[in-house]
């Protein structure tokens, strides 16, 4: 399973849950297997996905709350793991595409290609529903899961790479206002000063 | 029995007027002041803490998105930190959050190492564009936590407001030589 397959997989399981991609390849993958409204593809912040998705995931406890981070990005957040483990929010769902390499930089090895383990590191803070995943099948029963099941839920998916030929919009703040209307918060509403 | 500081018990008034309801934080020892009025004064204010400044950055921001207007508490030294989320993330995407920095490295400091960031805070926040204001005295914080915010919300930029020593920092606390230890030659 490469992770353009798995990222296919995963929206067709989807209906309008929000997806918050890591920058770079997780999020030209998620594009490519289909744009929607509720893709939050970002540019920048690496690292910072699985945390924007827990602060989704704080705000709007009525939805389910999907990231699509990768090994290298979790890697440099692995802090975040352990607000999830005590936050626990039980709709926010965290998948890590682990191709064990930044492929988004030319493919250098990841701690994961050298014996980390990010399930075990989110076991490890608290975060009590996690499963690896190296097939499709197995991947897609996960995903069907943790759309019904509490989280939160830390799903590592063991991808190969997928060398993604397009990308997402570019401005930013069209993905975050058409992201936000998607989700029935349009930025409209929250405007203005005072309280 | 711990009184509360009036410039602490200004910023809660600060983040409530400004319609937040949500502080994301790492906690420095003027803001445990703040968190601990939080904690005891204002049950509708959920409060965070995030393992550093850039994580917080990104809670926030995504309880923007959620719908809620995000205050994000540090100290200066964290504002290195976060940049990367400030710049790549919440300026692009024009999210914005309420932040309120402590400061250290500014006038009564006694520690050199908070110096040089201690410095710099203002020309960053210029230089990524973004609005600060400082908090000059007890009686005024909680009107310029709340204008910062309601700036911060309605331009859709995180605007900071800044809290001094000399206004955190009681005028009883010990002389810093009295406080650092003396080494051998």
């Amino acid at each position: 399973m490469n992770r353009l397959e798995a990222t296919h997989l995963l929206v067709s399981v989807l209906e309008d849950e929000p997806i918050v991609a890591s920058l770079g390849h997780p999020a030209y993958d998620l594009f490519a297997a289909g744009d929607r409204p509720a893709n939050f593809y970002t540019w920048g912040s690496m690292g910072l996905a699985s945390s924007i998705g827990l602060g989704l995931a704080l705000a709007r406890p009525d939805i389910r709350v999907f990231v699509a981070d990768g090994d290298g990005s979790l890697l440099m957040n692995l802090g975040s793991l352990a607000t999830i483990g005590w936050t626990r929010p039980s709709n926010l769902v965290v998948i890590v595409w682990d191709n064990g390499e930044y492929g988004t930089t030319g493919g250098q090895d990841t701690a994961t290609a050298h014996g980390a383990d990010l399930d075990a590191a989110a076991r490890a803070m608290g975060v009590t529903a996690t499963v690896t995943v190296s097939t499709a099948g197995a991947f897609g029963a996960a995903i069907a899961r943790a759309r019904v099941e509490p989280g939160p839920w830390v799903i590592v998916a063991k991808v190969a790479e997928s060398a993604p030929a397009v990308k997402p919009p570019l401005d930013c703040v069209f993905i975050k206002q058409r992201f936000m209307a998607a989700i029935g918060q349009p930025e409209a509403a929250t405007r203005g000063g005072g309280a | 029995m711990i009184v509360d500081p009036q410039w602490a018990q200004g910023v809660c008034e600060g983040v409530h007027a400004a319609g937040s309801r949500h502080v994301v934080y790492v906690p420095d020892n003027p803001l445990s002041h703040v968190l601990r009025i939080l904690r005891e004064h204002y049950p509708d204010i959920t409060t965070t803490l995030a393992t550093r400044e850039e994580e917080a950055f990104g809670i926030a921001a995504g309880l923007y998105l959620g719908g809620a207007r995000p205050t994000v508490m540090l100290q200066s030294s964290g504002l290195g930190n976060s940049l990367n989320a400030l710049t790549s993330l919440l300026v692009p995407y024009k999210i914005p959050a309420l932040v309120v920095i402590s400061m250290r490295g500014d006038a009564g400091e006694w520690n050199d190492a908070q110096v040089p960031m201690g410095r710099a805070v203002r020309p960053i926040c210029d230089a990524i564009g973004l609005p600060h204001a400082t908090a000059d005295t007890p009686e005024s914080t909680s009107e310029t936590v709340r204008l910062v915010g309601q700036t911060a919300f309605g331009t859709r930029l995180p605007g900071v407001c800044l809290l001094p020593r000399r206004l955190t920092v009681p005028s009883t606390a010990p002389a810093p030589e009295l406080r650092r230890g003396q080494a051998s030659a």
